[in-house]
């Protein structure tokens, strides 16, 4: 058997590393995805005052910061027996719509939007932010950065602070909105639905009028048959920061709805020897290996695993925007992963038309933004992370310590089904032994429709990140190394 | 001619943190009211939210070369185009947000960034302490910040 490794990806700075396994006849048996992650956050914790656990928890990766900030927080509701006053629990909703607007802003336009408007066979220099505004114009460009910095500015407002919020507290929130400041943040939010009505045009006129873009989304390499998961309101509709988590399965059919508490008793996770990670499933399937369809237990988070959980958007704009996308790809659930992309911008909108509803809500200036805390016992708090679904479980001592810390991040909840695309995607491109030139481009779309990430440490700066590939015989010897780069 | 020291780092990953205790070494040792020092926990385009508005920005951080060892203090430019990575597979590279922010024509941008390395090149684990080689770069590291800062201010 060969090995084909490569390591590491562009784009997803060192810490993924893929091995793809040939078999005897130069064919793909098997693809795997190696995350050294970061071990010993439990430990980490332990003792630590509960009330600190939203800013550090908000540290563990700078992706999610805001997303750990809140399921850290709404954890600790939970663990403190209270209920947030109203006012809070729309200012916390108002903050985390900031969120997902710069982040899946960032996702389209600098690292999903590449293979797509630049094209997924364009050379490697060209696949980047710079090719896209080559492309698309420098207004475009010049608007990707001011709505970008809009959804940080709205978080930095609200949060007290840029990038890594301090306003969560069990029970509220310790800032509300001055009037100006919610003049300000309505400004900003009128100009966002613009932009985010701008990027669906855009996906619409460079991806879905032409037809080999469409057959890629609809092709057997980029499509899975798995599960779906996601937070939804009373009435089945997406959001964000609260609600059920519902499972729908392969008909597009509720298969499970619960309380964030109950996580325990509808998840389990597989332990693989080649991983540090974990690769979570449903209980009531159970765990069949790397394999797709009704029988695995295998699901999806993200953007398109929300999508298909739901039964729609609780905007206007945005479902009629999500009922396009279903009539256009052939009816619930979506299977394609490539289609990850236009879910996230139909929740773009979604975002910043939730935004819009909240900042003109009169109670969104009320200064009751905190309720008073009980006693501390234990708590799950749940969120949907711009990558997925995000749970935070903390066990606390009768002195508000943490005695147990339990995370279950949003890759890791795609893990098993970003696994199988990276199978498939090198599937595709690797055929008797020989390695198509697309292979890497390939296994990086599939790679990155998910928008993965893994905790890293904030900053690494090697001099320069080629991406290789290095080919092993049956003895895992080392035949021959291809490079590509630095980029 | 302002000027910004700026310490990246993720301050629960051990040695990860290096550029922010550098930049408390350095804030606690110069009183000159055209520099900035600052943290940030963050990378890519954030930081570039972070420098606009300064004329320079000597930016410190741990960086991963296999070749040195851990603790090695460098200055190294800011590499033009994609060759700095942030931290995480949801970003560009510093590198990559200012060569994009200078084509865009964003007026702001500093004219001069200067990257003061230290080697750190095994995997971090979460915790608030430094090791003891890294925590010896500490100081070797701020006096290159304060000689690069000096030969700034010599410079016209």
């Amino acid at each position: 058997m060969k090995t084909v490794t490569i390591d590491p990806i562009t784009r997803l700075e060192g810490h993924g590393k893929i091995t793809i396994f040939l078999n005897d006849h130069g064919n793909v048996e098997n693809a795997y995805l190696q995350i050294p992650e970061l071990r010993g956050f439990e430990r980490f914790s332990q003792g630590r005052r509960a009330e600190d656990m939203p800013q550090i928890t908000s540290r563990i990766c700078g992706v999610c910061p805001v997303a750990h900030h809140f399921a850290a927080t709404k954890a600790l509701d939970a663990a403190f027996h209270v209920e947030p006053p109203s006012a809070a629990k729309k200012l916390r909703e108002l903050l985390y719509c900031g969120y997902i607007i710069y982040d899946h802003i960032l996702h389209f336009y600098f690292l999903g939007g590449p293979d797509f408007i630049v094209g997924p066979d364009a050379p490697a220099p060209k696949r980047n932010i710079l090719g896209v505004i080559e492309k698309a114009g420098l207004d475009v460009g010049k608007d990707v950065i001011k709505h970008r910095a809009y959804g940080q500015k709205i978080t930095a407002i609200l949060g007290g602070k840029a990038t890594h919020p301090v306003c969560g507290l069990p029970g509220g929130v310790s800032k509300g909105l001055t009037r100006e400041e919610t003049k300000e943040i309505k400004e900003m939010i009128t100009s966002c639905i613009k932009f985010a009505q701008f990027s669906l045009t855009l996906f619409d006129s460079v991806v879905l009028q032409k037809r080999e873009y469409l057959e890629l989304i609809r092709s057997d390499p980029y499509t899975l048959k798995t599960y779906n998961m996601g937070l939804v309101d009373k009435k089945n509709l997406v959001n964000f920061y609260d609600g059920h988590v519902r499972v729908t399965d392969q008909q597009g059919d509720e298969l499970l709805k619960f309380k964030a508490n109950e996580y325990s008793k509808h998840l389990a996770e597989h332990v693989e020897e080649w991983s540090y990670m974990k690769f979570p499933y449903l209980k009531k399937i159970g765990w069949q290996g790397f394999t797709d369809g009704k029988q695995s237990g295998v699901y999806r988070v993200g953007p398109l695993g929300r999508l298909n959980a739901a039964e729609g958007m609780a905007t206007p704009q945005a479902q009629k925007e999500y009922k396009r996308m279903f009539d256009t790809l052939g009816g619930k659930p979506i299977n394609s992963t490539l289609a990850f992309h236009w879910a996230r911008l139909i929740e773009l909108l979604y975002a910043t038309e939730r935004a819009l509803e909240l900042i003109n809500d009169p109670e969104i200036t009320s200064t009751h933004i905190r309720n008073p805390v009980g006693e501390p016992t234990e708590g799950v708090g749940v969120v949907e992370a711009a990558r997925g679904t995000l749970f935070h479980h903390y066990i606390l001592d009768k002195h508000g310590l943490i005695q147990r810390a339990n995370l279950i991040v949003a890759t890791t909840n795609n893990a098993g089904a970003i696994t199988m695309s990276v199978r498939d995607a090198a599937k595709g491109a690797i055929h008797r032994g020989v390695i198509n030139d697309g292979l890497l481009n390939k296994v990086e779309m599939a790679f990155r429709a998910y928008d993965p990430c893994f905790a890293c440490a904030t900053h690494t700066l090697p001099g320069g990140m080629p991406l290789t590939v290095d080919i092993r015989n049956s003895k895992k010897q080392l035949v021959t190394s291809l490079s590509r780069g630095p980029l | 001619m302002k000027t910004m020291v700026l310490g990246v780092g993720n301050p629960i990953l051990q040695d990860d943190s290096i550029g922010l205790h550098v930049a408390q070494y350095v804030k606690e040792r110069i009183d000159d009211p055209t520099v900035h020092v600052d943290v940030a926990y963050t990378g890519g385009l954030n930081l570039l939210d972070v420098v606009q508005g300064y004329d320079s920005v000597i930016l410190i951080d741990a960086i991963r070369d296999t070749t040195k060892k851990n603790g090695t203090v460098e200055r190294l430019p800011l590499p033009e185009g994609k060759t700095v990575y942030s931290c995480n597979p949801h970003d560009v590279s510093f590198a990559e947000a200012m060569t994009l922010a200078r084509n865009l024509g964003v007026e702001s941008c500093p004219h001069t960034i200067v990257i003061i390395g230290i080697v750190v090149n095994q995997t971090p684990e979460f915790g608030e302490e430094l090791s003891t080689e890294i925590e010896r770069a500490v100081p070797v590291a701020a006096q290159l910040v304060l000689t690069e800062l000096k030969r700034g201010k010599s410079q016209p």
